[in-house]
């Protein structure tokens, strides 16, 4: 039973599912469904519908519609909404009609003219909703019947003469009936609009700002963007899109009807909110538009072919209208609550049985209270000090969770400053061979600081693996590094489906979300070397050159990878079984090396990774304050052998002083431990040490002796 | 079950738990709303193992292990009996008896000069939770379980045990009658003014009332956050609840997880379980939830907690008035044990193994404030 558990999910991809709910694009599944239910109806229903001339005239209608849809697409995600877009694309018509048939205008004039006045007819309702802040709602359906009156006054006194006139010019006719590669040209058109606005709105500046104005308008003007320009320039693009396509439709047709886009403002918003714009703004794109248009497309054309009439189509259509709108309310409301339910994915992971940790028992992990007697540095003035370390003037610097590098001055560090601000949450730090100091932080990447506090930065992201569905090319969660002789920097990146502040929770996963990057200065590449590990954390040069030691702090192991030399590339387990989760990793002055134990196992726990599906129920059932966690109130140091001997350990029962260890630092006979959680630095004085050791002379040579 | 009902069922617990599938623990609130009052209260006496208050005439008479203590106002406490197996429950009769209930050991009555009235042999009471005396011949006995005994109690939550039983027991005869059976670890006693019995059933998280000869028990007082002990009348006409532990959402969920239950009761000490407790912190191999991990050097009271203390007030009908907590991260938890003396209540927080005393007006001022009808 066990085993079959253990196999489902080792190779079971059930993360990915709560991966794929994080995207922006799983919102398309439902509208890509709808398209193949409503193809796949009408298919059974009405097989001539998709004889090629069928095809290649609705093609002509779906590039009409499609750029009718995404100019709506394009005002919804700005969260607006344009009603007018019917009457636009009238008059569209009709002033492209005008200007071939009775001005006799060359289609090029034509063309300029009608966009020119689908776009005023948008910088109208831009203007009023924009700059003078009325509601869109009332606003567009104000242009709606005041355009449609203009356009019906100008049918009024001029159908009969357009219909009279036939204009000569083949380019128009190419334009309504041609055919470019077999495909319609209005058709090709339509997809150039496409793409054209795909790029903008994913990747170019206008884009980012339309969906940061809908997404929330307040912090985007508090983020320094032209909001009312944004809006603005929203509706002047959706007016003139439509009069493109009213443009499209008037060389298709010819025709000066009086019914022409009537209705086709429902059926382009049904159309957008089917594919998935929201209607609150901040959440749409093209994709989204094309595929509702597809469908609502389909819909009424069918729905015309077999026989269902006008009345009850509209009907129909105003139906999906209010489903699909209360369907976007739901989603949008339930969509973090489902991503929040399956987003957590636990795996199999069984541990060995602990050793034992009781006093007296002789084990070198037996409590003791060595840990009582530490002395405290900042106690109360400074939070969340992962690491310690030390320059050669013996100055003292730690992190905070405000993103600063504090310095404590030496020698009685009493007295601290900002050293520096970097952001995130700085942890892991180490000197390079020139006093500059490096820093892994929580949810930025990696950076240095010169001696003269200038901060940069050296690498936020790596190469992206071929097939995974987040984007693990950023750097999430760095966490601790040490330099190689040779200047490249070996860091550890403890999740990449975890931000910071939820760093606990990977443990409810125990799968190896977590990696090993090198950054390299000479060239500046940052490069993955070792993927899948359970929360890398600490990482120590082991003194060859060519190898180092990192923890797994959820595998409870300490392991060795050599990055050179014979065994380049591979990777063994130098410390297995851990009595709890292993952190910073540090070197100590006999030789041997330090490591902290940021929090310890507890059976129950450990029972519970053999419990996948326990794990998974857990995180879904109940409170997030309520899950079974990692005990990390607890924590020790132990000292073990470069051979992965455990020679000691250091206790501080019942957490009276350190609650919690991440991190210790051997300098000048005192060992120095950071904590996670604490508000407290802590400093203990070991019996036996050098008195003149320290890791930064020791690594690097002497102040001005190179090694 | 029906068929619909378990293919209801089945598809609640699939879609994540709703209806009888929720997980969910009623929060401290009105009357319950947490405070500092047990935390700060004196301390009295510490004794490891503090258990069983009584009170006679002039002395105070309180269990530990085996032994039954005397302690007289300014001395030390003097061991006043012992017996051979773990004491679970006292009680004194108006004629000065007092009734023992041992742990495996059913439940010896005692007269005054010390001879033994009646014993009820451990095959009819293993378990005997708590004991009240309806006159001088008749006691009723609470009967845990039929499974396990006092140390074992969260054994008994784990394997959802529901073989508890009320006794009445005719001390001349030593003839005994079951009252009600079927009940999920009663743990608590007492006699209302109109002679019912009103019994605390932990697991089940409530109170009920029985007639006191027999019949079908009704809830007084459900859905408690905590899991209701020894009830004490108070001095006023209300009623003193001891709470020996609370409930919390991740034991709710252990509950309904069978294979992990059975798989941790089996290969985990009973120490390290996901148990309620009367105290805890003492080895990091407890569970840890996640509200309860340290931060900055504090350790949130509202977190999460394997154990608490907590003293309720109630009043006559059985409705929460009034209560004292110790929190989470606080010393004096696993209260056991309540006795109202002389506008003072003595607490026996057994967790913390001490007796502490506790001034009733604090409490009954903030009943006051809390809810103006529901004050005694």
């Amino acid at each position: 039973m066990e085993a079959a558990t253990r196999l489902y999910y080792r190779y079971f991809p059930e993360k990915l599912l709560g991966e794929v709910l994080s995207k922006r694009w799983s919102d398309n599944f439902v509208p890509a469904f709808a398209v193949l239910l409503v193809i796949g109806f009408f298919l059974a229903r009405d097989p001539g519908f998709f004889s090629l001339a069928s095809l290649t005239e609705t093609s002509r209608q779906l590039a009409e519609f499609s750029i009718v849809v995404v100019a709506m697409g394009i005002v919804l995600l700005a969260g607006g909404l344009d009603l007018s877009v019917g009457s636009v694309f009238a008059l569209a018509n009709i002033t492209a009609l005008i200007c071939m048939n009775l001005l006799g205008w060359p289609v090029w004039a034509t063309a300029a003219a009608t966009l020119a006045v689908g776009a005023l007819c948008g910088a109208v309702n831009g203007f009023l909703i924009g700059y003078l802040r009325i509601r869109a709602f009332l606003t567009t359906l104000v242009t709606l019947i005041i355009i449609r009156s203009i356009v019906d006054i100008i049918l009024l006194r001029y159908a009969v003469a357009i219909s009279a006139v036939f204009p000569d010019s083949d380019f128009w006719f190419f334009l309504g009936e041609g055919n470019l590669l077999g495909l319609p040209v209005s058709f090709l058109v339509a997809i150039a609009v496409i793409v054209i606005w795909h790029v903008v709105l994913t990747r170019a500046r206008f884009g980012w700002h339309l969906t940061a104005v809908g997404g929330g308008r307040r912090s985007a003007y508090n983020a320094g963007l032209n909001v009312k320009r944004t809006v603005f320039l929203t509706y002047v693009w959706s007016g003139a899109l439509a009069a493109g396509a009213g443009l499209f439709f008037a060389a298709r047709l010819g025709s000066a009807g009086s019914d022409t886009g009537v209705g086709l403002e429902i059926a382009a918003l049904t159309a957008a909110v089917l594919g998935g714009n929201s209607l609150g703004g901040g959440r749409g794109s093209v994709a989204k538009s094309v595929l509702g248009a597809i469908v609502v497309l389909i819909l009424t054309d069918s729905m015309v072919r077999i026989g269902i009439s006008g009345g009850i189509s509209s009907a129909i259509l105003g139906g999906v209208l209010l489903l699909v709108v209360a369907i976007d309310v739901r989603w949008l409301k339930n969509r973090h609550k489902i991503l929040n339910k399956v987003y957590v994915s636990p795996s199999y992971f069984k541990l060995p049985d602990m050793p034992e940790t009781d006093a007296g028992s002789g084990s070198p992990y037996a409590l003791n209270d060595r840990l009582r007697s530490v002395s405290l540095i900042g106690q109360g003035e400074i939070e969340g000090p992962e690491d310690v370390i030390f320059d050669r003037a013996d100055n003292l610097y730690c992190p905070n969770r405000h993103g600063d590098i504090v310095r404590f001055f030496g020698p009685d560090y009493k007295k601290w400053e900002i050293f520096a601000h970097i952001g995130g949450h700085p942890l892991g730090m180490a000197f390079d061979r020139d006093d500059n100091l490096n820093v892994c932080v929580g949810g930025m990447g990696l950076y240095r600081i010169t001696p003269d506090r200038k901060v940069e930065k050296l690498t936020d992201e790596t190469n992206r693996s071929f097939l995974s569905v987040i984007d693990d090319s950023r750097l999430k969660l760095a966490d601790d590094l040490d330099i190689a002789p040779d200047g490249r920097i070996f860091f550890s990146e403890a999740t990449i489906r975890y931000d910071m502040h939820d760093w606990a929770y990977d443990a409810l996963e125990s799968r190896g979300n977590g990696r090993l990057i090198c950054y390299d200065p000479r060239d500046g590449a940052t490069r993955t070397v070792l993927r899948n590990l359970q929360f890398p954390n600490g990482v120590c040069m082991a003194g060859d050159g060519e190898s180092f030691l990192f923890a797994e702090t959820w595998g409870c192991r300490i392991n060795r990878y050599w990055f050179e030399g014979q065994k380049k590339g591979r990777c063994e387990t130098v410390v297995p079984n851990l009595p709890g989760y292993p952190d910073n990793i540090n070197r100590a002055s006999d030789g041997n090396f330090w490591v902290a134990l940021v929090g310890m196992r507890s059976p129950a726990l450990d029972l519970a990774l053999r419990k996948p599906g326990l794990r998974k129920r857990m995180a879904t059932r109940i409170a997030k304050d309520e899950w079974l966690f990692p005990n990390i109130n607890t924590g020790c140091v132990l000292k073990f052998t470069p051979q992965g001997k455990v020679l000691e350990s250091m206790w501080d029962l019942g957490g009276v002083n350190h609650p919690m260890v991440t991190s210790m630092r051997e300098h000048k006979g005192y060992l120095y431990l950071g904590g996670l959680y604490n508000d407290r630095i802590g400093r203990l004085a070991l019996d036996g040490a050098d008195p003149d050791w320290t890791s930064q002379d020791f690594y690097w040579g002497g102040k001005n002796g190179s090694r | 079950m029906g068929l619909v009902e378990f293919v209801a069922d089945t598809a609640s617990r699939l879609v994540g738990g709703r209806g009888r599938s929720s997980i969910t623990v009623p929060v401290m609130d009105g009357p319950l709303k947490p405070n500092d009052i047990l935390e700060n209260a004196p301390v009295e006496l510490e004794y490891a193992g503090v258990d069983n208050l009584l009170v006679t005439d002039e002395d105070l008479f309180f269990s530990s292990g085996n032994r039954v203590l005397r302690k007289e106002p300014k001395y030390e406490p003097e061991i006043y009996a012992q017996f051979e197996g773990e004491i679970m429950s006292l009680a004194a009769g108006p004629d000065g008896s007092l009734a023992i209930g041992l742990d495996k050991g059913g439940v010896v009555v005692r007269a005054r000069d010390g001879s033994q009235r009646c014993h009820i042999n451990a095959e009819t009471a293993n378990c005997p939770t708590a004991i009240a005396f309806i006159d001088a011949d008749t006691l009723v006995v609470c009967n845990g379980s039929r499974k396990t005994g006092a140390q074992d109690w969260q054994r008994d939550l784990l394997e959802l045990g529901r073989s508890g039983t009320v006794l009445r027991v005719d001390i001349a005869t030593d003839r005994t009658r079951e009252l009600a059976g079927d009940l999920a670890y009663p743990s608590g006693i007492c006699l209302t003014p109109d002679g019912a019995i009103v019994l605390s059933e932990a697991w089940r998280h409530r109170l009920l009332r029985l007639p006191a000869d027999g019949g079908k028990p009704e809830p007084v007082l459900a859905d408690l956050p905590a899991y209701p002990g020894r009830i004490r009348p108070a001095g006023d006409g209300g009623y003193w609840l001891a709470a020996f532990a609370v409930r919390s959402q991740l034991q709710e969920f252990v509950l309904s997880e069978d294979g992990y239950r059975k798989l941790m009761m089996a290969e985990v000490e009973p120490d390290y379980w996901i148990a309620p407790a009367l105290s805890s912190g003492h080895s990091f191999k407890e569970p840890l939830q996640a509200g309860g991990v340290i931060r900055l050097g504090i350790h949130k009271p509202w977190a999460p907690t394997r154990s608490y203390g907590l003293v309720i007030l109630l009043d006559g009908d059985f409705a929460p008035v009034a209560s004292a907590h110790s929190r989470a991260g606080g010393r004096h938890h696993g209260v056991t044990a309540v006795e109202d003396i002389d506008g003072n209540l003595l607490v026996a927080a057994r967790g913390a193994g001490r007796l502490l005393k506790l001034e009733t007006r604090s409490l009954k001022a903030i009943s006051d404030i809390a809810g103006g009808e529901n004050a005694l």
